[in-house]
């Protein structure tokens, strides 16, 4: 393995973040704010480093498939400790384990938070923590694989990494064409979604901040009240609209607004996620309106935006849904653990998965009923093989295993049950809140550090897919 | 590059990155300094005014007291000593006016103390004021009460702000000291870094060379990083051709 060119790939993506600190900076430079200094420092490290190591280290035509994974883990973890740099030095609420937690919580789009007053935070700082959810949305990776010039090779083995085997057979592009199809949906929208915005009253910084986090499926406000903030039923329907598309596939996306073949009215996963969080809306709507919540109408409001939200792992709020009834608090906690669909911004376990799982147990019964049976399970035109099969079942195993350890550690830590394990699932689901002290509007300021730990460990585990870091790990037991 | 600028501009990375720190914490230190200044000049000038009022409206009652017993020497004294104190103190507060409700304050203060004024300047000592304990209860006290209630107010006002700022100095201190922490991580990560790359592109392949050399063959010779344009492939190069004389000899 070559560690000079890692350094030199970990360089091009401090580059990269270079150019959003610079936004940053500029919003600072615009308001007067006390943020100048901080973000200039931060551009300067972060320019110096990325300039040194591209001049420093030639050109590696091939990468291997050991360099990239190394590439792909060790630049997400970089990231999130080079964008809590501006949260350290801006101090306030953000101590040392605050500031990570912010940070790998906008890069991994969870958008669980540690603050307890948001609004006080200057506009600079405020826009890095919604840039750093848009980064991380598409993944710094393909960012960095967008910018960098070069063979269509090394971003392959880059891509391979950084996007998990389902999103690659799913795609049905190769390379170059699947960054570019991504980055286009991925502008297209946000562009859409902060123009619908502003339209419907929010301003510009909070619709851009917004979009960012929407689409990315991060969930940071720039409100402490999140979206119930604005109190507005166009802006909570543009958000939901948004929410929704970020959570599918972006494939299938982008043939639909091409009108190509393969698109979403045609995909089973799309439907199946449709039809489930339609069922959802109108299960919790019904759950609240018989709990006199109110009136159907605005049970159906509240309900929508909660399962929409959390269905497609954003995070955003318009009530205190740990307050609801349980039958309500057990739906959403369910759909924290769903997740949206592979090929989308949305991290966690993903809704292709959970379609997989069932498609496999239903081959199972049937290969119990007829053991000669050559049984083939389809999703759409591609059939499921055993390998994926395999790894899909290994992959909900290790999942729901990380939640429970991780809800036992924060158990020992004197959190209560259910803020441990929803936080858990939230975190590792990148969904953002829990329920009762990690609520919907409340956030994970209380939380021991060493459980902030925990969660910022489950938020890259989630991001990353487990096998990433499994992958990595075991390098350490090559020769390098 | 050449080896040379790609060293040069290692260092200059570093220094640039030291110097960066340097200028920020300078600067944050700067801003702590003024803020002691403000705190002095704003908070800490206005509550010793408080104090001395409050000292001042105190002799004024224990001139009235001393008045009462029928001391109108020692009475009188008191309450002229005190009304001094009172009015230095008063401007002073009143020329230092810095947080938001100050001067309303100052402005209730006023109006207790023309008051209390009012009854003491006419004659107590030889009237039926004197040795009058009622009167005394039920003329002065309350107005020397309110009095007091105002300007513990302002002084309440202005320490609470001077723990807000004393509490923003702290805050100051950690922003200053971070970037010197910050740097001083990212300096010796990037020492580590550049170290490792020297040794990776210089060092390593010279070592080789020098161990190869003495096979005098160019053909077995180690051979470098095709993608190297630097001097170490000037270097290979010319032991290369040196080898190759040599042999066609």
């Amino acid at each position: 393995m070559r560690i000079p060119l890692i350094i030199k790939y970990l360089g091009s993506i401090f580059l990269f973040l270079s150019f959003f600190l610079l936004i940053s900076l500029i919003i600072g430079i615009f308001n007067h704010e006390d943020t100048i200094l901080i973000f200039s420092f931060c551009v300067i490290l972060c320019a110096l480093f990325g300039l040194f190591t591209n001049m420093f280290v030639p050109h590696f035509p091939v990468i291997n498939t050991k360099e990239g994974i190394s590439i792909v883990v060790l630049g997400w973890f970089l990231v999130c400790l080079l964008g809590a740099i501006p949260y350290l030095l801006w101090g306030g609420e953000f101590s040392l384990i605050n500031a990570w937690f912010e940070s790998v919580s906008g890069f991994t789009t969870t958008g669980s938070t540690i603050l307890n007053d948001i609004e006080s935070l200057p506009k600079s700082i405020l826009f890095w923590r919604s840039a750093t959810h848009w980064i991380g949305g598409l993944g710094i990776i393909i960012f960095a694989i967008l910018i960098l010039p070069g063979k269509e090779s090394r971003g392959h083995i880059l891509l391979n990494t950084e996007l998990s085997e389902i999103a690659k057979q799913t795609f049905n592009f190769s390379g170059r064409k699947i960054l570019r199809m991504l980055f286009i949906v991925y502008v297209g929208l946000t562009l859409a979604e902060t123009i619908l915005l502003t339209v419907f009253g929010m301003s510009l910084f909070d619709a851009v901040n917004h979009s960012f986090a929407t689409v990315a499926t991060g969930g940071f406000s720039t409100k402490n009240l999140s979206i119930a903030y604005y109190d507005s039923v166009p802006i909570e329907v543009t958000i939901m609209i948004f929410m929704v598309l970020s959570g599918l596939h972006f494939g299938l996306l982008f043939q639909t607004f091409a009108f190509g073949p393969r698109n979403i009215l045609r995909s089973t996963v799309a439907k199946y996620f449709i039809i489930v969080l339609i069922s959802g809306v109108l299960l919790v709507t019904l759950n609240l309106y018989l709990n006199g919540y109110g009136s159907f109408l605005y049970s159906l409001r509240f309900a929508s935006f909660q399962v929409i939200s959390l269905g497609s792992t954003t995070g955003f709020a318009t009530a205190d849904s740990a307050h609801w009834p349980f039958f309500s608090i057990l739906l959403l906690i369910y759909f924290t653990i769903q997740c949206a669909c592979i090929g989308s911004t949305s991290g966690g376990l993903k809704f292709d998965r959970i379609v997989i799982f069932f498609k496999t147990l239903s081959k199972q019964i049937k290969k119990t009923l007829h053991p000669q049976a050559i049984i083939i399970k389809k999703i759409d035109t591609q059939s499921i093989s055993d390998n994926l099969e395999n790894q899909t079942l290994v992959f909900i195993i290790l999942y729901l295993l990380i939640i429970f350890v991780s809800t036992g550690l924060l158990t020992l830590m004197d959190v209560d049950i259910l803020s441990a394990f929803s936080g858990a699932a939230a975190t590792i689901g990148n969904v953002g809140p829990g329920f009762e002290r990690v609520s919907s509007l409340g956030n994970f300021h209380n939380i021991p550090s060493a459980g902030k730990f925990i969660y910022t460990c489950n938020m890259l585990i989630g991001r990353l897919e487990i096998f990433n870091i499994l992958l990595f790990l075991s390098l350490r037991k090559e020769r390098f | 590059m050449k080896i040379k600028r790609k060293i040069f501009f290692g260092f200059f990375t570093l220094v640039l990155l030291l110097a960066a720190a340097a200028a920020y914490s300078i600067f944050e230190f700067y801003k702590i300094s003024s803020t002691v200044n403000a705190f002095l000049d704003n908070n800490y000038m206005t509550i010793q005014a408080s104090k001395n009022m409050m000292e001042a409206v105190e002799r004024e009652d224990s001139g009235i007291l001393l008045l009462l017993i029928g001391d109108f020497d020692n009475g009188r004294r008191n309450i002229n000593i005190g009304d001094s104190l009172f009015l230095v103190s008063y401007k002073k507060a009143m020329n230092n006016l810095t947080e938001d409700g100050e001067e309303a304050y100052l402005d209730s203060i006023d109006f207790h103390y023309q008051k209390l004024k009012n009854i003491v300047k006419y004659p107590i000592v030889g009237t039926i004021k004197q040795g009058n304990v009622d009167w005394y209860n039920s003329k002065f006290h309350p107005v020397f009460l309110d009095l007091k209630k105002y300007i513990n107010q302002l002084m309440i006002l202005n320490q609470t702000s001077m723990y807000r700022e004393a509490k923003l100095l702290e805050e100051k201190a950690k922003r200053a000291i971070m970037p010197a922490i910050v740097s001083i991580i990212a300096g010796i990560i990037f020492t580590l870094i550049f170290n490792y790359l020297i040794n990776y592109f210089y060092l390593s392949p010279l070592k080789r060379i020098i161990n190869k050399i003495n096979i005098s063959d160019s053909a077995t010779m180690y051979t470098l990083d095709e993608n190297a344009i630097d001097e170490l492939k000037d270097l290979d190069m010319s032991i290369r051709n040196v080898i190759d004389h040599k042999k066609s000899y």
